[in-house]
């Protein structure tokens, strides 16, 4: 027995569904914490709206923005995980399915880049990365759908031996560049290192850790609260109309690289769509998130 | 400072708008008229200079950047859902549309720029600001489809004409005033940069 090609097709499919009609635990915690602490009484009146959206999304099964994004996987597969079928042909096929069937109905978002012609399908749709991971005897996936406002705000920099005040005040002015587009209070990631490519992947995967967890590093768990900080300190606030909460979390991951550092920073906003299942080789399917 | 709310009924007229201030949280009842469209703005321009004729009457209306999702069925136009889409994009087309309509509410998410904030100060408008993922709360607001025009385009593209009770609470981002929010945050955010930086340093 291995995993196979319909499960693939259907959670991959639920996953996706489901981030577009709930948020994380973590980051409803997150926006009840940063309602607790903001000063400013309009922030909090947006903060409050927020979780009653979610939870209005939630209870009746509708979605939380209309803007579903395009829809985005990240795959780690066991080095002992066994396939039945095209993983790739899997997601792709259960995407389809799940825009001819979902309610309600999506909007087309999905954009060809040269002709700006709309639609569900495109060249390279769904975006899949796989990752291999030792080990283990099942598939992860994570579904975070990207959308328009948040995707719009990322942004990287090729540096050459930067020091951490460099690639500090870089992501700080990401931050001010972005104001109040990506819809604050954000959870921002940021890649370090590697290359070009690499950090913008680091960068999003930064977005997807959970908000609370620390990075193991001490260099990097102290910038992370650096940046927070400083985030918060712009006082944008929910929604960019003022306030104490701008950012939920600044997570950071690097990697060693050469002489240049890319500086990657991207943006998740206050839904943080993420959603993640794992599936075994004995057909058991684990819902993590 | 207790933030002032307000329950105003739309298209909200220049008295109202002037009455409010920025940071303000108001609910709408009423009429709006909402599009998605960037070929919309522009062919509502086309429209002020007398190229084409205007499908519905715009005059001191309130139209929003909201997104939406419509379906034609039995020859009725149904609206599922909506929630706001980003109106900087629009900051190219507003100045002329806000002084050639003389809107007194507009609104979306994320703000519009200086030019669109002076526009509005002479028309005496404002701009709400909608939750961004407020889409099943903003879409519980939606009573009726009224009028839909140019139907040859993209459904959200389309500008449709919708009866909304208790749509909200929006915040008002840019008073009549010209008081801008979000000019004043970003502006706030450049003023305490040198020094935010200069606490990141004494903190590492």
């Amino acid at each position: 027995m291995g995993i196979s090609q319909d499960t693939i097709k259907q959670v991959t499919a639920q996953l996706y569904d489901r981030s577009l009609r709930g948020i994380p635990k973590d980051t409803e915690a997150a926006l009840r914490r940063a309602d607790a602490a903001e000063s400013n009484e309009t922030a909090r009146h947006t903060l409050r709206i927020m979780l009653q959206s979610a939870e209005a999304a939630q209870r009746e099964q509708h979605f939380i923005c209309s803007d579903a994004g395009v829809p985005v996987y990240f795959v780690k597969v066991g080095a002992q995980a066994r396939f039945d079928g095209s993983v790739r042909q899997a997601i792709t096929d259960g995407f389809a399915e799940l825009v001819a069937s979902i309610q309600p109905p999506l909007l087309p978002h999905v954009t060809h880049p040269l002709t700006l012609e709309r639609g569900y399908q495109g060249k390279g749709m769904p975006i899949v990365t796989f990752d291999m991971v030792d080990d283990c005897d099942y598939v992860e996936i994570t579904c975070s759908p990207k959308a328009l406002g948040s995707g719009r705000w990322a942004a990287l920099q090729i540096f050459s031996f930067p020091d951490l005040k460099t690639i500090e005040t870089f992501v700080l002015d990401t931050v001010i560049q972005a104001g109040s587009q990506p819809c604050p209070p954000v959870v921002i990631g940021v890649g370090i290192g590697g290359t070009f490519d690499y950090a913008a992947k680091m960068a999003k995967e930064a977005t997807l850790r959970p908000i609370g967890e620390k990075h193991p590093e001490k260099i990097v768990a102290d910038m992370e609260r650096r940046l927070v900080q400083a985030v918060n300190q712009t006082g944008f606030g929910p929604m960019g109309t003022g306030g104490d909460s701008t950012a939920m979390a600044v997570h950071v991951n690097y990697c060693a690289g050469h002489g240049f550092t890319p500086v990657a920073v991207a943006f998740n906003c206050w839904i943080n769509r993420r959603t993640k299942a794992r599936l075994y080789n004995d057909g058991r399917v684990e819902t993590l998130e | 400072m207790a933030v002032q709310e307000h329950r105003l009924n739309f298209p909200l007229s220049e008295a109202d708008a002037r009455r409010l201030r920025a940071g303000d949280l108001v609910t709408l009842d009423g009429e709006i008229v909402v599009t998605a469209g960037m070929p919309t703005h522009e062919r509502l321009l086309r429209c002020l200079d007398g190229d084409e004729p205007l499908p519905m009457q715009l005059q001191e209306a309130s139209v929003m950047h909201l997104g939406s999702y419509s379906r034609e069925a039995d020859g009725r136009f149904e609206v599922l859902y909506i929630n706001p889409t980003t109106s900087t994009r629009f900051n190219p087309f507003m100045p002329r549309l806000l002084r050639g309509f003389r809107w007194h509410a507009v609104g979306g998410k994320g703000g519009l720029d200086r030019a669109s904030a002076e526009a509005l100060q002479e028309v005496g408008g404002v701009y709400l600001s909608f939750l961004g993922g407020g889409c099943t709360l903003l879409s519980h607001a939606i009573e009726e489809v009224r009028q839909v025009g140019w139907s040859d385009m993209l459904t959200h593209y389309r500008l449709v004409r919708l009866k909304v009770k208790g749509l909200g609470p929006t915040t008002v981002g840019i008073d009549a005033q010209g008081r801008s929010l979000y000019d004043d945050e970003k502006a706030a955010a450049q003023a305490r940069r040198a020094a935010i930086i200069a606490q990141m340093d004494a903190a590492r």
